[in-house]
């Protein structure tokens, strides 16, 4: 019997009541008409800047700005641009810092609050109940007060505890660090390689493991194949120094080829990322019994992706300046990596220096031979770090307690040590419930640096601050704040799903 | 003879234990022969499932003494580690790793207990879940599978570790009906490769079929014991009458 249908089938509703086309006109809608709110304000706040004498111009970060910086890459910035960077590297050495020491320490606290042992557990829990309930602008004045006022005085014979490695003072703590000397990229070379080689050991070694089931332990050939090149590099990186060659070319030919050139190889690429995620889209609805039926959905997608593709490719036609500006920043990386590299250019990639004390004027001052944390940066410092690890704590503790007792029970019942239930059953189960709030304590500390103004570290907002002192510029400093953090903020977040999306558990 | 002891692999000796106030074991003493199988049944809360969690010191029994495979369960962690590697057990709620596939479940303990390369743990796995019917499961992670499937992988992951006895607490009793009888029909054949077994189950049919010998328990206590045919036919006690009435009746 032939397979006739029960249903007629059904009549395509007219555009103005068909469910999916109103979605979609909603949301362009949507956009246009917050397009169209944000130019009206933006429009009407021009006019009354402009109407008070304020001007939206950018002067403030080409002009010298006449300020001194407590500390950091440029103290005596010459532009407002110099400013700006020497207070976002500022922020990001206590962001990144502060994020690795508090995930050490909160991960560590965090099972020890969790310990069998009573003392462990008990520490751990005085350590998390203190820190989390003193306001973090608190701790962070009282560890720059207990640097500042209560380290020992610099004296001109100054050296402890540690002579020659460690050296804490009213002026600072400097310990000794390897830095990296203006031979270190070449030798950087060699590490990059090292990691490739490694990374394909590691693999290769792997799939040997598992083809033969020996034990070819991966991980030590990995290690050996990145000490083998980190070694070589060390004296042979002289004959790196040839890849700067390889940049000098690059960025001459960068510069040589004119923008139009660069603006229809764009459009066209643009015009052809756009075909392509239709053309994939397609792909994806077909099966071998042919192309599945597309749904209005479907074709709304299609069109959308085409007119983005084609509005890209209109854009870099029509805006030169957009595409000049890309080329250039290109152009300077890569003269900017050319100075790196010079052929022969011999002498250590890192020189180890120790703390160590001068008397410039009248007052002895910690000379920049270590690294030096000033009381600033270590109030800054340990406040965001130990005030986020004891949030860290708790979020490791909550992840540990989420996994069903039944799975220590089953690994015990297995055999496994405590150790081995830790690290393959426990831990990878937890580490999926702590990763979303631990991103969130990630933004936290990073956000909370904006505090190092209180203890006068030139981070984002100190320096922000003194400078529209200076200038009145308050709203493109505001501005310039804003994205700043947002882009910070939004590189962390993207991180952190990426490995939270990786560490999904897969259930149907 | 049930109790004359001719191959003890398990020995126990008025074990006690007490959560908190609460006594769960009053003083059992009992033994299993090596190829036995022994169902416990009784009512929730009279402790058998306490009992057979002390056999591999999932619980801790405070008085008493407890000897698996000639070696006495003592706080020596040396001895527990021992036991472990030769008892098995099953949980009710199976208890897999819910992050690693079926393949790597039954391939972890082998790997890092058994020491066994892993080409080796896989040949072992994939034959034992030959044995327990689905060697097309492998690749897939425990969340992919049915109920009966995943007691059926923990039973292989037990296996696995080549255990002399195995332990069940009640394994089907978190499953629906048409799945238990596939675990059960696991169990079962798995009796008649004179694995020692000590499961705490409600399946009379398996106990009638299967075990060696029965044990009821109450009030922390083993109440009666005997053959099957015995037990169910003939109770002696009046405890094992009353429980039987209320679990055969409908």
């Amino acid at each position: 019997m032939a397979n006739r249908p029960i249903l007629a089938s059904p009549k395509r509703p007219p555009l103005w009541r068909n469910a999916t086309f109103l979605k979609w006109a909603a949301q362009i809608g949507v956009l246009f008409g917050v397009l169209a709110l944000g130019s009206v304000l933006v429009g009407e706040a021009m006019a009354n800047m402009r109407a008070q004498g304020l001007s939206l111009d950018w002067d403030l970060l080409t002009d010298p700005p006449g300020i001194q910086l407590g500390e950091g890459i440029f103290i005596k910035p010459s532009t407002g641009l110099e400013a700006f960077y020497t207070g976002a590297v500022n922020m990001l050495r206590v962001a990144l810092s502060g994020i690795v020491a508090a995930t050490v320490v909160g991960a560590i606290v965090g099972i020890a609050r969790l310990s069998s042992n009573w003392l462990a557990s008990r520490l751990a829990t005085v350590f998390v109940e203190s820190l989390r309930n003193i306001p973090v602008l608190v701790q962070v004045v009282f560890w720059f007060f207990l640097a500042s006022t209560l380290f020992p005085v610099l004296e001109e014979d100054s050296s402890g505890p540690i002579p020659g490695v460690l050296l804490v003072s009213r002026k600072g703590v400097s310990f000794a660090w390897p830095f990296p000397q203006e031979t270190f990229w070449q030798w950087g070379a060699f590490l990059v390689a090292g990691l490739l080689t490694a990374r394909w050991a590691y693999r290769t070694r792997m799939r040997r493991a598992e083809a033969l089931g020996e034990a070819t332990r991966p991980g030590r050939w990995a290690l050996m194949a990145f000490l083998a090149w980190a070694i070589v590099g060390w004296f042979a990186h002289p004959l790196a120094g040839a890849i700067g060659w390889l940049f000098m070319l690059l960025a001459a030919s960068v510069g040589a080829i004119p923008v139009l050139v660069y603006q229809v190889v764009l459009a066209l690429a643009s015009l052809y990322l756009g075909w392509r995620w239709i053309h994939r889209f397609l792909e994806s609805r077909r099966s071998p019994a042919g192309l599945a039926k597309l749904t209005d959905d479907d074709y709304f997608r299609m069109i959308l992706a085409g007119a983005l593709g084609a509005g890209g490719a209109a854009v870099l036609m029509l805006l030169p300046a957009a595409t000049e500006v890309g080329t250039n920043v290109i152009q300077y990386l890569l003269e900017f990596c050319d100075q790196k590299f010079e052929f022969l250019r011999s002498g250590a990639p890192l020189a180890i220096g120790s703390p160590s004390v001068e008397v410039p004027g009248r007052f002895p001052q910690i000379a920049g031979t270590g690294l030096t944390m000033t009381p600033s940066f270590f109030g800054i410092w340990m406040g965001v770090t130990l005030y986020t690890a004891s949030f860290i704590a708790e979020i490791v503790r909550g992840g540990i307690l989420s996994v069903p007792k039944g799975q220590s029970e089953a690994g015990y019942a297995l055999g496994l040590r405590r150790g081995q239930l830790l690290r393959m059953v426990i831990l990878p189960q937890a580490f999926r419930v702590i990763l979303p709030p631990l991103g969130n304590q990630y933004l936290n500390l990073s956000k909370n640096t904006s505090l190092g103004i209180a203890v006068a570290f030139p981070e984002m907002v100190q320096v922000g601050q003194t400078m529209f002192n200076q200038t009145g510029d308050t709203i493109q400093v505001i501005l310039i704040w804003m994205a700043f953090y947002l882009s910070i903020s939004l590189l962390i977040s993207v991180l952190i799903n990426y490995y939270n999306r990786r560490t999904q558990l897969v259930e149907r | 003879m049930e109790n004359g002891a001719a191959n003890p692999i398990i020995v126990c000796e008025n074990v006690k234990k007490w959560f908190g106030d609460f006594q769960a074991l009053r003083g059992v003493t009992t033994s299993v022969e090596e190829g036995e199988v022994v169902v416990v049944i009784g009512p929730s809360g009279s402790g058998k499932s306490t009992f057979i969690r002390c056999i591999n010191r999932l619980e801790q029994h405070q008085e008493g003494r407890i000897v698996v495979a000639g070696i006495e369960l003592t706080s020596d962690v040396r001895n527990i580690e021992r036991i472990r590697s030769e008892v098995g057990m099953v949980f009710q709620q199976f208890n897999l790793f819910p992050h690693l596939t079926v393949m790597q479940n039954i391939t972890l303990a082998q790997v890092w207990v058994r020491k066994r390369s892993r080409s080796d743990a896989e040949e072992r796995a994939m034959a034992l879940l030959e044995r327990v019917g689905i060697p097309e499961q492998a690749a897939k992670y425990p969340g992919q599978l049915s109920g009966g499937q995943q007691q059926r992988v923990a039973i292989a992951r037990s296996l696995a570790m080549d255990p002399k006895i195995m332990l069940f607490d009640e394994p089907t009793s978190a499953l629906d009906p048409e799945m238990i009888k596939e675990v059960l029909e696991v169990m079962q054949e798995l009796a008649g490769t004179g694995m020692t077994i000590v499961a705490v189950t409600h399946e009379m049919g398996f106990a009638r079929e299967v075990a060696n010998r029965i044990v009821l328990f109450d009030e922390g206590q083993i109440v009666e014991e005997g053959p099957p045919s015995e037990f169910f036919a003939n109770p002696r006690h009046p405890r094992t009458r009353m429980f039987l009435s209320q679990i055969l009746s409908h």
